[in-house]
């Protein structure tokens, strides 16, 4: 079923948005104007674009190390200023956690930014208790987790699956299969390289699905959250999509996939093709929209680097609640 | 304040009571963990509550200490106020990420907009015959984590009022029960109330010599002080009760009153409890000090199963009577 024009038009603009944000702080990071780690979600835009669609507010996700702009997307959709995430990165007071988080903790309930844990994967467990308490009010909202391929090497993929499935709770796995996990090719560090293999055991609905065919992956995440929110208990998605970066900057991978991944699956390239073959919109429509983000992304820019660093008393601020 | 009986119970009999007091007066309680419900718990400690609040407030888990206490932090950064059952604090690795990255970070590291009202009680300390991996004394492996709280009762009173106290505090508690005193008895108040946390008791006074322990330690270091007291030596024993944040103004200001101080720890040596206070002392009590502060502490090694080798690794009476002569010298 094809997706409406309008709504693929959104979504190739969010798409853009990660891109835009992605490219942008690497640019800024390659400069020294990011401090830390920086992973990236270039090539992963269809499937994140899709997730961040269908996650409402009243939902809760926890974000992976490369969810810059799904965090971001939250924070415009329900907030109205993605900026925040832009200067959390940068470290900085106006930052969603006035940057004691960083990349690897941006988090924010009020759009249902459950934040990230930069030990991969450890939200497996805590994502059961979000959805429990979900549960026990009766309400119809989702807990997802976004996990890589290689973050299904934790022994906690196993305790989470068992015991979403044993309660039914509404879990929605988010599987990102990037096909790496650092250097790590999946094949090599799993029983099967397709993960949703391993999931399956659990009795709940798993699939698989094209993460760069944004439609693919629209109606993929659509059909999941419609399940959960129905009360049919958890769900696992498998995304198949490949990342851009490589090890942090270096490339590793075989000249042919990586040419291959870059020209022919791009999941920007392909959406586009696709609103362009719907006849009502032009290039020139499209690189508007385009031009306008990446704008959009160098204001976020300036707002961090003119944003000052946080108050020296939040150092030692909130170790203990009430104390 | 209302008077209120107090009743002969069990440190298990008081604990039981502190649960079922918070489940009935808040519905944002719940207890997980593994054989908690209709069995109650390996130590009986949750009996009675399955039949009494349902298996959706009593909830039992297959052996997944992470996905427990994951579940746990979840359902905390959602309003609920869980009590976890590690069942032998030796199985805390299997949740140490849990713990230690994810509850006691949370607050900090998300600038206070989550927090993880989580209890984890669990069973620990050694002299049973229990074998290396079911008597440790732990609280050496979550001393150094900031956010976090580490509780440890000596009486079934305080058993009583510290889990109700943890249970109301917002922050995550680690909540250590000694083995050796689940069956032990004592005066405990009936009805609702709570014992402040952070803060020590002094629970005996003395003036020659400050005895710093928690636990088990503290009916060790209080036997010791009545057996000293026949030679003549007036022991102050002080019952830390919470061991992170703990009371450094009530240890400091015995240890400034008395001159001298051995501190008791079941865990070894390195790194732990009694090195902590130890450094506490020598920092703030340098020039009351009439003599080196003395660690009794486990000896470096595993514990074995052999009660009579158990002996010889684990700190006891005696060993608290030594260090004390010592520092008396
Ligand atoms: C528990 C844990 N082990 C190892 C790491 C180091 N690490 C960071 S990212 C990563 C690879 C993750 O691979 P995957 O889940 O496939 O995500 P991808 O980076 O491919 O998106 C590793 C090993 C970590 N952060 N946490
Ligand atoms: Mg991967």
């Amino acid at each position: 079923m094809a997706l409406d024009i309008e709504t693929l038009v959104d979504l190739y603009r969010d798409m853009w948005l990660i891109r835009a944000f992605e490219f942008g702080l690497e640019r800024e990071f390659k400069k020294g104007n990011v401090p830390g780690m920086l992973h990236t979600g270039v090539g992963q835009e269809a499937t994140q674009a899709a997730l961040a669609a269908h996650l409402k507010a009243t939902d809760a996700f926890f974000p992976d190390h490369r969810c810059h702009g799904i965090n971001a997307l939250a924070e415009e959709k329900h907030q109205g200023d993605g900026e925040r995430i832009m200067a959390e990165l940068f470290g900085r007071a106006t930052g969603v956690c006035s940057g004691k988080g960083g990349s690897l903790h941006s988090a924010n309930p009020k759009v249902g930014n459950f934040g990230d844990n930069a030990v991969e994967g450890s939200y497996m467990a805590t994502v059961l208790g979000v959805a429990l308490a979900f549960q026990m009010r009766g309400q119809p909202n989702v807990a997802c987790c976004i996990i890589g391929d290689g973050t299904v090497g934790r022994g906690e993929f196993h305790e989470s699956l068992n015991m979403a499935a044993i309660w039914k709770l509404p879990v929605f796995y988010a599987c990102v299969n990037n096909g790496y996990a650092i250097s790590t090719p999946v094949g090599k560090a799993h029983a099967s390289a397709d993960i949703v293999d391993l999931a399956r055991g659990y009795g709940f609905p798993c699939e698989q699905v094209d993460g760069n065919d944004i439609e693919a992956a629209y109606e993929a995440v659509q059909k999941a959250v419609e399940h959960i929110r129905a009360g049919q208990g958890p769900y696992f998605l498998e995304f198949k999509t490949w990342r851009w970066q490589g090890i942090f900057s270096g490339e590793f991978r075989p000249p042919e996939e990586v040419r291959y991944w870059k020209e022919e699956r791009d999941p920007i390239k392909l959406a586009r093709q696709k609103i362009l073959e719907r006849g009502s919109l032009s290039a020139a429509d499209l690189d508007r929209i385009e031009a306008e983000v990446k704008a959009q992304i160098e204001e976020w820019i300036e707002f961090a680097k003119a944003s000052p660093p946080p108050d020296p008393a939040k150092a030692t601020a909130d170790v203990y609640v009430g104390w | 304040m209302t008077q209120t009986a107090v009743r002969m119970r069990t440190f298990v009999q008081a604990l039981n009571e502190a649960l079922d007091l918070a489940m009935e007066r808040d519905p944002h309680v719940y207890l997980i963990g593994e054989d908690i419900g209709e069995m109650g718990g390996d130590f009986g400690v949750t009996r009675g509550l399955w039949a009494k609040y349902g298996e959706a407030r009593v909830r039992d888990t297959p052996l997944s200490e992470a996905a427990i206490i994951g579940t746990a932090v979840g359902s905390a950064m959602m309003g609920f106020r869980p009590v976890a059952e590690i069942m032998f604090a030796d199985f805390l690795g299997e949740c140490y990420d849990q713990l230690v990255n994810n509850a006691a970070k949370m607050h900090y590291m998300f600038d206070g907009q989550f927090k993880a009202p989580i209890v984890v009680r669990t069973a620990c300390g050694g002299g049973f015959g229990g074998g290396p991996h079911h008597s440790q004394s732990v609280e050496g492996w979550f001393l150094n984590v900031p956010g976090l709280v580490i509780v440890a009762p000596s009486t079934p009173a305080d058993a009583k009022g510290l889990l109700l106290a943890s249970i109301e505090n917002d922050n995550p508690i680690l909540f250590l029960e000694h083995k050796a005193l689940y069956r032990i008895k004592g005066e405990v108040p009936e009805g609702y109330y709570t014992t402040p946390l952070r803060k020590a008791a002094v629970v005996r006074e003395g003036k020659d010599v400050t005895i710093v322990a928690a636990m088990k330690m503290v009916h060790e270091a209080l036997a010791a002080a009545a057996e000293l007291e026949q030679e003549g030596v007036s022991a102050e024993v002080i019952d830390l009760r919470t061991i992170r944040p703990y009371d450094a103004e009530t240890v400091v200001g015995s240890v400034r009153k008395t001159g001298r101080a051995v501190v008791v720890n079941e865990a070894p040596k390195i790194g732990g409890l009694a090195s902590e206070l130890s450094a506490l002392i020598g920092e703030e009590c340098f020039y009351d000090l009439k003599a080196p502060v003395v660690r009794v502490a486990g000896l470096d090694a595993p514990i074995p199963f052999s009660l009579a080798l158990e002996k010889i690794i684990l700190p006891d009476k005696e060993k608290v009577i030594e260090g004390v002569r010592s520092v008396m010298k």
